[in-house]
């Protein structure tokens, strides 16, 4: 089962240089958790939404990439249609959740796209050839590693606590979070054992420059992404 | 530094830094309710205290603290936070550094009170209420949330909340160490494995 960086990249259509994705990381976080929602900005919100989707579609994630455009058009239509024609509390909830999710979701998923198509080996020559220092390309390399395995343990857990029919009846918050995080934990410090014994295993530890194998180049459709990406920044910071 | 900086020290920094910001970016979902964002420097460090406990009980070398405060920041700053967070987390991560020193990495009190001074970063996330940034950050939510939950907005922050805020990191930060001391007792120390 692949987690988190895979290890092979080589499906799909358009294969992007790590560095592009980053560009258009930032760019959509930026405009879309900013941005505002008439005129230029709004033309601008809707092309950062739809990266993702195309680029989830590149990499033959279809049904990600569909689940994602459902919540998104929901969420539009909410704040579109809905909301303007109810009040009170229910408006504020609404609103707050749909603004929540047309504001983080696109960059929740560029992130997830970001993760999902990068190798390791990938990340770490591309943030090489950036000249990032090794001790923030390390813990960035292990945290995109790990997120993954979090979500999957704290859903271990959750089934775990169900069959002993643990999970509703604990009516405590802090009782609640004890049994969640304490196994977490647990499994944390395993699991930095076990990698840091891996990385003794493969001379990661050794020093000297680290070599790579597989091709990092960033070719044309990269620098037309990124200029597009660096376009949107700055038009979005000129209107 | 006593002695040079491992690999091993690194992946110890990765794995922790993302749990820690697992932890913390499932508290700050509820900080978009009015009110709990204002009390999201109170509440956010006690849930967070108890894993960067177990951090601290694992961190052996100066240098550590300041590099996980300094991936935070990245992270906040890609996820849609204004520049201010840099000086924000790198300057608690320092503070929580000379702190950890002071116990040489091993005193349980000097924890707990780097757990208090850590959380100071999350004033970071909120700096956009205040000062300088108030008016324009505000005038871009009007679009997207609505004049009504930016008036709440506005209500809940006057310039005083900032200070309080202050106060209410510290406190947090405390509450947290000491409850995230207490699991460790109850669960780790037994285990032989912080």
């Amino acid at each position: 089962m692949e987690l988190g960086l895979s290890s092979t990249s080589d499906k799909g259509i358009l294969k992007l240089d790590p560095r592009t994705k980053l560009c258009l990381l930032i760019a959509i976080s930026i405009i879309m958790v900013g941005g505002k929602t008439v005129g230029v900005e709004y033309v601008l919100r809707v092309i950062c939404a739809a990266i993702p989707f195309v680029l989830l579609l590149t990499v033959r994630h279809v049904k990600s990439a569909l689940i994602y455009i459902i919540i998104l058009g929901i969420s539009v239509f909410c704040e579109g249609s809905v909301i303007p024609n109810i009040s009170g509390a229910p408006n504020l909830i609404l609103m707050i959740i749909c603004g929540i999710i047309s504001r983080f979701v696109p960059g929740y998923m560029m992130g997830w796209y970001t993760v999902r198509s990068t190798s390791v080996s990938e990340f770490m020559t591309a943030m090489d050839k950036m000249h990032i220092p090794y001790f923030i390309t390390i813990p960035f390399s292990v945290m995109f590693r790990y997120f993954p395995t979090l979500g999957e343990e704290y859903r271990s857990i959750h089934d775990a606590m169900k069959m002993r029919e643990i999970g509703q009846s604990v009516k405590n918050p802090f009782t609640y979070i004890e049994y969640v995080l304490v196994p977490i934990m647990m499994s944390t410090v395993r699991i930095a054992d076990e990698l840091s014994a891996a990385s003794l295993t493969k001379g990661l530890s050794a020093g000297g420059r680290r070599t790579h194998i597989c091709q990092i180049n960033i070719r044309l459709y990269d620098w037309l992404l990124m200029f597009g990406a660096l376009a949107m920044i700055v038009l979005f910071f000129v209107f | 530094m006593e002695k040079k900086f491992e690999i091993k020290d690194l992946i110890t920094v990765g794995i922790f830094t993302a749990l820690y910001f697992a932890v913390t970016f499932a508290v700050a979902c509820i900080g978009f309710i009015p009110i709990f964002m204002v009390l999201m420097p109170l509440i956010g460090p006690i849930f967070t205290g108890i894993p960067l406990m177990l951090y601290f009980s694992k961190i052996k070398h100066f240098g550590m603290i300041t590099i996980t405060s300094i991936i935070i920041a990245i992270l906040m700053f890609i996820t849609g936070h204004h520049y201010p967070i840099f000086i924000f987390c790198i300057g608690a991560g320092l503070i929580t550094e000379l702190v950890l020193k002071a116990g040489n990495y091993q005193s349980i009190k000097s924890c707990v009170i780097g757990s208090s001074t850590f959380s100071l970063w999350m004033l970071g996330m909120v700096i956009a209420f205040f000062f300088g940034f108030r008016e324009d950050y505000f005038a871009s939510l009007v679009d997207g949330y609505g004049q009504e939950y930016v008036d709440k907005m506005m209500g809940y922050t006057p310039t005083w909340v900032f200070f309080a805020m202050i106060v209410m990191c510290l406190i947090g930060g405390l509450i947290g160490g000491l409850l995230g001391a207490k699991v460790l007792k109850k669960h780790f120390r037994k285990a032989g494995m912080a």
